[in-house]
């Protein structure tokens, strides 16, 4: 559990970053950060890490504070991607690099063999490949693979798509979404508002230092004055529906004013207009069957590594088994 | 947060002055402290030093500065003290003996370095990299090319700090353990890291190098520098001050 | 005007071409957005444009570009930068000065911009940025977007005829994306500036540009008006390029008839398609 309570927090002490936040993200959640540049959320990531201390209040993470803990120690807990890949990658082959990690805590051995050549298998890596002549979609997924590898409980991430086209965006938050559904924290900054409805639970809104909203995902999106106080737009689908309510008070009750979707939309639309033309003249209603779309096909892929929940669970079988 | 060798911004008149008279009256200034070993003239400029650090509110950096050119010179000393035998005898060591002379000389020798390393760091602290520059090539007709290389130099260092900061950052959430420990260990671990880092910078500094050139970096003659550098009395006067200063020094 | 005939262009350490065959003509003023999968030559035709290919990258070069009358293989690198401003991926390595306002004085002083029309210029570049503010500002102190702010206006102050920018808002928020895109919406409409913008966010090139090129294994896949491209989503989704999801919405909707209009590139040509579909 990670939780803020009345963080303030500067690079420079003249110059407040964050100016009171406060939050709490439970075990197993997704949640996202949004807001402008210089609104404080990667300031708040790079707390939650323990890269930086908070001026007053205090971080804490499974109820320690992150004072009371070295970076380097919260490093088994919380794995932070970095939203540029080149500051994180430094070794001569991508095997080395995903063993990196395991040679700075001193864990090297036959597991973390193991679990090297799981994630190699995993992301179709070639293990000796140098991570300098890859292009910046793969090195992304290798600095994303080297941390993944170690297992942590909780996955922060600062703007893990930038530079990233569509297929590697998708291939990197594919892997985010299993290792969330396997059971780890994530957390992430993001300024595409659609990856953002697409896979988070919940979202926080910060504007000027502060937490301005939180609440689950398309609770939050929909608040469209809230998010235009932070100079934010919602994701097109919802930004759609709000329209649409807006201009037809008709629409606001109808599922079309609800849609959050591309596939809701669709469904809610054909719906409607299935309505309107009357059953007999019109195309048939379609129910909300869309074609799939590459994103949920693949999102349909099981992935077998292992995550800080199976390793929990691990640990208490053997301790059982004693 | 300012960082070493970093221009701070301000209106002293230090920061007003032109920046081809604060670099010349600054070498001036630390020749003379070389040209002389007279203590008390040392120790006169390591108080103008000071003051002047004073007038453009730069105490802190000083304070900075000064511990770290103490730290290398009172290396200089010892080797000094050990290897000068000069003076009455106060220690006979094997080779020779240390001597009352040998410790003056050790004690000029820190206030020496002191005194005229002060005023040549003020100048970067008050004046912009580009001014400085500029000036060079407006008042003293140094070609561009030069001036510009040794600008980009200076530009780049903030820039691959940042670059070293974020590689650090990086590794320590890996668990590097940066944060413990001291500077050996820190060495030590930034030893593998400085691979990428290099990678960078060339991949950097052959963008730069383009980027400069699509921006008409070839086309650049002293007559394109928009601000001018005038000499004012303030300027004249201290280089004046300087010359003066150094013909006392080399007199006495 | 700029005119790409058959150029092929292949780096010297690599063995296909980065480019083939690329044909196309953009009138001045055009707004064009440039987009594709990652390694489909999108970076590689800005080069062209603004001669870094090949002045400054060797390798086989095919073909001509002609920008404003000019042949980027037969001027050298200055005289086409006169014509052409760039605003390169890497952000920290194009600035020169360790401040915001010599950065945008840089480009001006040496194109030899005389010197009471300097003050003018910078002020405007600045204030078209929104970035007034930073003026005395040290550049290594700010964040990436407001460094990719700075870059920007340092290109604009010279006031090219051609703008050619490699994903200038990778590091902007969408409100500030948003507003670059506005301000090189008008630089290209009231100036007659020709704009080439390289980018993956696909929803404002579509709002925005007049052309959008699509590219595909270093050739051009698609080079029309966004409605006219938008109209393949399935096809641009097969190379890897996502379309704007009230484009798919209302493709989908065309896809069997139920909607009969145009591809639609924003929200409210999309509303107006679906409150056309419900009336």
């Amino acid at each position: 559990m990670i939780e803020f309570r009345n963080v303030h927090a500067s690079y420079n002490a003249s110059v407040p970053v964050l100016k009171g936040v406060d939050f709490t993200i439970e075990d197993g959640a997704f949640v996202a950060f949004v807001g402008t540049n210089g609104a404080g959320k990667s300031t708040t990531m790079r707390l939650i890490d323990g890269l930086i201390k908070p001026d007053e209040g205090e971080v804490l993470i499974d109820g320690v504070p992150t004072t009371e803990l070295r970076t380097s120690e919260l490093a088994k807990r919380v794995g932070f991607l970095f939203q540029n890949p080149d500051s994180q990658i430094c070794n001569n082959t991508v095997r080395d690099e995903l063993m990196f990690g395991f040679k700075a805590l001193h864990e090297e051995g036959p597991e973390a063999e193991e679990r090297v050549a799981g994630i190699i298998e995993l992301f179709g890596f070639d293990p000796d490949a140098d991570p300098f002549l890859l292009n910046r979609g793969t090195r992304q997924l290798l600095a994303l693979a080297s941390i993944v590898v170690m297992a942590p409980q909780v996955l922060v991430l600062d703007e893990p798509t930038t530079g990233l086209d569509f297929r590697e965006c998708e291939k990197v938050m594919d892997i985010v979404r299993t290792l969330h559904e396997r059971g780890t924290t994530v957390v992430m900054v993001c300024h595409d508002m659609e990856i953002v409805g697409d896979f988070a639970e919940q979202v926080i809104v910060m504007n000027d230092g502060r937490v301005v909203d939180q609440g689950p995902t398309f609770e939050v999106l929909r608040r469209r004055e809230t998010l235009e106080r932070a100079s934010l737009v919602p994701p097109q689908m919802v930004d759609l529906s709000l329209t649409l309510a807006a201009a037809d008070a008709r629409l606001a009750q109808a599922p079309v004013g609800r849609a959050n979707t591309l596939d809701e939309m669709e469904a809610a639309v054909r719906a409607e207009a299935g309505k309107g033309a009357g059953v007999a003249e019109g195309a048939p209603v379609v129910e909300l069957a869309a074609a799939p779309t590459a994103a949920s096909q693949s999102r349909a892929r099981v992935i077998p590594f292992p995550t800080a929940r199976d390793d929990a669970a691990k640990q208490a079988a053997e301790q059982g088994g004693r | 947060m300012n960082k070493f060798l970093e221009y701070v911004p301000g209106d002293s008149l230090l920061h007003r002055m032109n920046p081809t008279a604060k670099l010349l009256a600054a070498m001036v200034f630390a020749i003379m402290c070389f040209c002389t070993s007279n203590l008390v003239i040392l120790v006169a400029a390591l108080v103008i030093g000071l003051v002047l650090a004073r007038s453009c509110g730069m105490m802190r950096q000083t304070a900075g500065l000064m511990k770290a050119v103490a730290v290398f010179s009172i290396i200089l000393a010892i080797l000094l003290v050990f290897t000068t035998p000069a003076g009455a005898v106060l220690v006979p060591l094997p080779w020779g003996y240390i001597g009352t002379g040998s410790l003056i000389a050790a004690v000029t020798m820190i206030i020496r370095l002191e005194a005229a390393a002060i005023p040549l760091f003020l100048v970067f602290y008050v004046t912009k990299m580009t001014d400085m520059a500029n000036a060079a090539v407006k008042n003293l007709h140094v070609p561009y090319k030069y001036a510009f290389t040794f600008m980009s130099t200076v530009h780049f260092i903030p820039v691959f700090m940042n670059d070293m900061k974020a590689i650090m950052e990086a590794q320590t959430s890996r668990g590097v353990r940066f944060d413990e420990g001291g500077l050996a260990n820190k060495v030590r671990l930034m030893v593998p890291l400085c691979v990428p880092l290099l990678v960078s910078s060339v991949r950097k500094t052959n963008s730069a190098a383009i980027a400069a050139e699509v921006r008409g970096f070839n086309l650049r003659t002293r007559a394109c520098g928009y601000k001018e550098y005038p000499f004012a009395g303030a300027d004249i006067a201290t280089l004046v001050a300087s010359v003066a200063l150094l013909v006392v020094a080399i007199a006495l | 005007m700029i005119k790409i005939e058959n150029l092929t262009f292949r780096y010297r350490e690599s063995e296909e071409p980065a480019l083939h065959d690329i044909n196309l003509t953009i009138p001045d003023g055009t707004f064009v957005g440039v987009t594709g999968a990652a390694g489909s030559g999108k970076s590689t035709l800005t080069y062209a444009l603004n001669g870094i290919i090949p002045h400054c990258y060797p390798g086989d070069f095919y073909g001509s570009v002609t920008v404003e009358g000019k042949d980027t293989c037969e001027v050298n690198l200055t005289d086409l930068s006169c014509v052409v401003g760039s605003v390169c991926q890497d952000i920290d390595s194009q600035m020169v000065a360790s401040i915001v306002e010599d950065e945008v004085l840089y480009g001006l002083e040496n194109f030899g911009v005389p010197h009471d029309e300097i003050p003018a210029r910078v002020d405007q570049a600045l204030a078209d940025m929104g970035i007034a503010d930073l003026r005395d500002r040290m550049i290594a102190s700010l964040s990436g977007g407001q460094k990719q702010k700075v870059a920007i206006a340092a290109i604009l102050a010279m006031n090219p005829k051609v703008l050619v920018l490699d994903e200038p808002t990778a590091e902007l928020d969408p409100a500030s994306s948003l507003s670059v895109f506005r301000l090189l919406e008008r630089y290209a409409r009231q100036h007659g500036t020709t704009v080439v913008v390289v980018e993956q966010k696909i929803a404002l090139m579509a709002q925005f540009a007049d052309m959008l090129v699509i590219m595909e294994h270093g050739g051009i896949r698609y080079a029309a008006a966004p409605a006219e491209v938008l109209a393949h989503s399935d096809d641009l989704l097969r190379i890897g390029v996502n379309c704007p999801r009230v484009t798919t919405l209302v493709n989908r909707l065309r896809a069997d008839g139920v909607y009969a209009g145009p591809a639609c590139r924003n929200v409210e040509e999309a509303r107006d398609a679906v409150l056309e579909v419900l009336a």
